[in-house]
């Protein structure tokens, strides 16, 4: 379609020749560009992908010999397999942390009208242009030796979930609120005039209206959190270590391919939790 | 009658006793701007109440005052002898059949219609019998399971009016739940709507710009302007007895003689005189003579008034012919059924009934 | 008579102001959770740190309370501080750049190009934000690295003989590609395709079309999109450290180095807030310029 109409657009133009060229050059620049972005968000990711399966001992190229040798130990470990544990109950945590919170304050900032909105609307978007240093650094900080209930909240895995909805909270709250602003409000309006009551008619009505958009930044706050480590550096302890942060100690120390096996693990549970959304959408969108 | 229980009778006599609807005195402004301006409406059980009048006249808020959607600034409002103006919409027995449908776009038709009886706490057992006979009533069974993005425009509508009759609300309110269709559907419709009425006798409030459709459909028609009612009254009434200039314009179409009366003879804005002959004596000044285009006759003298003027051009407009005239600077155009033999240029002979004509100074 | 209107004023008066104190009250109960995370662990801990910044440090514990401006002064006369601060700007800068030009670009043609390539570009564009920022620098750091992919390929050419050590920071420059292509995206799909027809049809050619029409018509979005990436820049001190050379030290790195390594909890609280500032000021700065934005537009 935009073939045509730009090819349409070249031809009603002077001097047809020179267009030509210009057009021609602008497509081979935008191919170019194209097959750059590609390698560049591609190169680390196949790298990676491929030095999971390596067989040797070492970081190495070329590789010689092909096994899924590091992919047994990583299973294996139970310092790997600890963290990777970790990583998901810290990352689901956050989103249902955030989704929640984030949700409803968008509901209210969607419906209702009350003092000091500007304020508490950049309190809840400024952690978000935070630097992760500092957020983890403070909230370290602050919750260093506090304890509840004889437990130590420092370290704890839910200390770092309150931590990383810093940034998936505001995130949530952002994609949210221009979602409830999509809401068809006659029908928001119809709900009520049928005798529902607003609690009713928020899970009824206008839930499953916005279901796209909590799915989806529900999906991005587990994303966040799972691929998060800078403030889990400054916030757990050798029990609660997520993935990222084991991946970024050992980086530091010396890269072995169980490092690769561990990127292509944390990547896989992102596209395996995306797919199942996808799987789910397109679902909805059959339904309807 | 005489067999019916008791108490039942004494129910119908206390619910007889009051309106379903009365509006007294009900205002309101948004940011200065008086949208609704000291309306009284008292609506029977069982009537059938339009609402007409030009975009911004103050219909639709009226309709979304009673529905509980805005809160009127001051009068009161009630349902059933209720006061309800500062319950919300949730808490009033109102349904509202809107313009756009407002259909619940995730729930299937047999859900849409169901949302207002389990709202209201109605047995669960007893819903899908209600869901059931309230589709048979708009002629929809079948259709439960779809979407409404599966349903046409028309479909859409009856949808949105089981949904709402469903519930057996005290008033059912209309916001020009026609204006969205196309005219072939628009009039299938009203029909529909008007042996529903007929056949279960709600009451109802109507919001709508198109004439006909008030006159087609309504027991009494309250014609509004900037936030007021000009006239309330049934449609041959509001049709045949306009309360002001107003009213006779907006109602039906008609044609307007602009004219200035000097010791009894018409003269045009130029002050040339024109030939016309009128029953009733006016004072001298600048009158607004109006009559319907449907009620004007050619080629005839013997009318108590009468016009004589020039043919200009002739435009053929399906059942009727329009013949546009000239007297000098008035215009004025003739409704007639079938062809006249007479070409343009032509002097011709305009006669009307006094009960059709209205003249305003 | 007297009756009845007695009960009509309760009826009033009681169904006027339920709801009005529920409508009153219910924004903050919604807001609750999301005010007390960001309150409890973002408030309190900018409070707490703020505190420490003025706190001593002593031998090897980690604070002694006091009150102290050194650690504020030692950011001027500190060679290592002004150094990292430095390379923080600099690092932030030329990312954000090459990031904003990248993602530009790419918004750019995914706006262009027909509706069916869409959904493909989208996922492009989405993989910096699902792949995390330590794998990347991990797939970077295999490939460019003394035996890494790239000069594998290029002593195995004969290109070069020497083994090399790219600087390829700025290379990394992943930080916020995602948001940078989505925020200039949103901008783009706010325009009407048509007017660069108009202008192709007054005469202009494309990269006149591009000076003259598009980019005033982006400008807003470039900035905003530009600060963005420069606040996720300045912050970031994974990718510098992990692939820059080792002298290559960040603000961030800083300030890990004093909690982590030297255990200067005053110090590292005090680089912390300097930080925060920089970022409100930059935040304060496209505030500023997006509504004298507005402000021209009308």
């Amino acid at each position: 379609m935009a073939d045509a109409h730009s090819l349409s657009t070249d031809a009603t133009t002077a001097p047809a020749a020179r267009t030509r060229i210009d057009a021609t050059v602008l497509r081979i620049l935008a191919l170019g560009f194209t097959i750059f972005i590609v390698a560049y968000i591609a190169i680390p990711v196949l790298v990676t992908l491929a030095m999971s399966f390596n067989d040797a001992a070492a970081v190495r190229f070329p590789i010689k010999a092909w096994s899924l040798k590091w992919y047994y130990d990583f299973f294996g470990s139970p310092q790997w397999v600890d963290a990777l544990k970790s990583s998901v109950i810290i990352a689901l945590g956050t989103t249902v942390i955030s989704t929640t919170a984030g949700v409803m304050a968008a509901w209210a900032f969607e419906r209702f009208n009350f003092a000091c909105k500007s304020l508490v609307y950049l309190l809840i978007m400024l952690p978000l242009f935070m630097p992760g240093v500092v957020l983890g650094l403070g909230v370290a900080m602050a919750f260093g030796d506090v304890s509840l209930f004889g437990v130590n909240v420092y370290g704890s895995r839910q200390l770092v979930m309150l931590a990383h909805s810093l940034w998936a909270m505001p995130l949530v709250f952002m994609l949210m609120e221009a979602t409830f602003r999509t809401v068809d409000h006659r029908i928001v309006e119809a709900s009520y005039d049928l005798g529902g009551r607003p609690v009713q008619t928020f899970f009824e009505i206008v839930l499953p209206s916005v279901s796209t958009g909590i799915i989806s930044s529900a999906l991005f706050a587990f994303v966040i959190s799972l691929n998060e480590f800078v403030m889990a550096l400054f916030l757990t302890t050798r029990d609660t270590q997520t993935l990222p942060v084991l991946m970024w100690l050992s980086l530091r120390s010396a890269g072995t391919p169980r490092l690769a096996v561990a990127s292509v693990i944390l990547a896989a549970a992102v596209f395996v939790s995306l797919s199942l959304i996808m799987a789910w959408y397109i679902r909805q969108l059959r339904k309807t | 009658m005489f067999g019916a229980p008791r108490h039942a009778n004494a129910e119908l006599t206390v619910l007889a006793d009051t309106n379903a609807l009365e509006l007294d005195g009900v205002r309101r402004a948004f940011g200065g701007v008086v949208a609704v301006d000291n309306v009284s409406i008292d609506v029977r059980r069982g009537e059938f109440v339009t609402l007409l009048g030009p975009s911004g006249s103050g219909k639709t808020s009226t309709l979304r005052l009673i529905g509980g959607f805005e809160q009127p600034d001051s009068g009161s409002i009630r349902i059933n002898g209720n006061r309800v103006d500062h319950l919300p919409a949730y808490q009033r027995d109102t349904t509202t059949i809107f313009q756009s449908g407002a259909l619940f776009p995730h729930k299937t038709v047999a859900e849409n219609v169901a949302y207002g009886l389990r709202m209201r706490g109605v047995a669960k057992a007893d819903i899908p019998p209600r869901v059931k006979q309230a589709l048979e009533v708009v002629r929809l069974s079948g259709y439960e399971e779809r979407y409404p993005a599966q349903l046409s425009g028309g479909q859409k509508q009856r949808v949105a009016l089981a949904r709402s009759m469903v519930v057996r609300p005290t008033i059912l309110l209309f916001d020009e739940p026609l204006s969205a269709l196309d005219l072939s559907l628009r009039l299938q419709l009203r029909a529909e709507i008007k042996r529903l009425h007929d056949e279960i006798g709600f009451s109802a409030i109507y919001v709508t710009h198109d004439q006909s459709e008030a006159m087609a459909m309504s027991s009494r028609v309250a014609v509004m302007r900037s936030g007021r009612i000009e006239q309330i009254d049934r449609p041959e009434k509001v049709f045949g007895e306009p309360a002001n200039e107003f009213v006779y314009t907006f109602i039906g179409e008609s044609c307007c003689l602009r004219t200035q009366i000097s010791a009894g003879a018409a003269v045009d804005s130029n002050g040339a005189p024109i030939d016309l002959r009128l029953a009733r004596r006016l004072n001298d000044g600048a009158w607004r003579i109006y009559i319907r285009p449907s009620r004007m006759h050619l080629d005839r003298t013997d009318m108590e008034n009468g016009l004589r003027a020039r043919l200009d051009f002739t435009e053929f407009l399906g059942d009727v012919h329009r013949y546009h005239f000239k007297a000098g600077k008035v215009e004025l155009f003739v409704d007639h059924p079938g062809a006249v033999a007479h070409a343009a240029g032509d002097l011709i002979d305009i006669g009307w009934q006094t009960a059709d004509m209205m003249a305003y100074q | 008579m007297n009756v009845r209107a007695v009960s009509e004023m309760e009826v009033q008066d009681g169904a006027r102001r339920a709801p009005r104190w529920r409508m009153r009250l219910t924004p903050w109960l919604l807001m609750a959770p999301a005010l007390s995370i960001a309150l409890a662990f973002f408030g309190l801990p900018i409070v707490f740190m703020t505190r420490m910044s003025f706190n001593e440090h002593i031998d090897q514990r980690f604070y002694v309370p006091g009150f102290t401006f050194d650690n504020y002064a030692a950011m001027l006369t500190d060679p290592t501080f002004s150094s990292a601060l430095w390379t923080t700007m600099r690092l932030a800068l030329i990312s954000s750049i090459v990031t904003v030009t990248i993602g530009y670009v790419f918004a750019m043609l995914v706006w262009l190009k027909p509706k069916r390539w869409r959904l493909l570009f989208i996922a492009l564009a989405l993989c910096p934000l699902l792949i995390s920022e330590i794998s990347i620098i991990f797939g970077w750091w295999m490939f460019f690295p003394k035996n890494g992919l790239l000069s594998y390929a290029l002593t195995s050419s004969g290109l070069i003989t020497d083994k090399i050590s790219l600087m390829y920071t700025e290379f990394a420059a992943f930080v916020g590609l995602s948001y940078v292509i989505f925020i200039l995206l949103s901008i783009f799909d706010g325009i009407d395709k048509k007017v660069l027809e108009a202008s192709a049809d007054l005469g202009a050619a494309p990269v006149r079309t591009f000076y003259e029409v598009l980019l005033p018509l982006t400008k807003g979005g470039v900035a905003a999109a530009f600060a963005q990436s420069f606040i996720w820049a300045i912050g970031t001190y994974a990718t510098p450290s992990a692939l820059g050379p080792d002298t290559l030290w960040t603000i961030g790195y800083l300030i890990q180095e004093q909690m982590l390594g030297k255990h200067n909890w005053p110090r590292a609280a005090a680089f912390s807030i300097v930080l925060t500032m920089g970022v409100a000021v930059v935040m304060v700065v496209i505030r500023m310029l997006t509504s004298k934005r507005t402000a021209l537009n009308g």
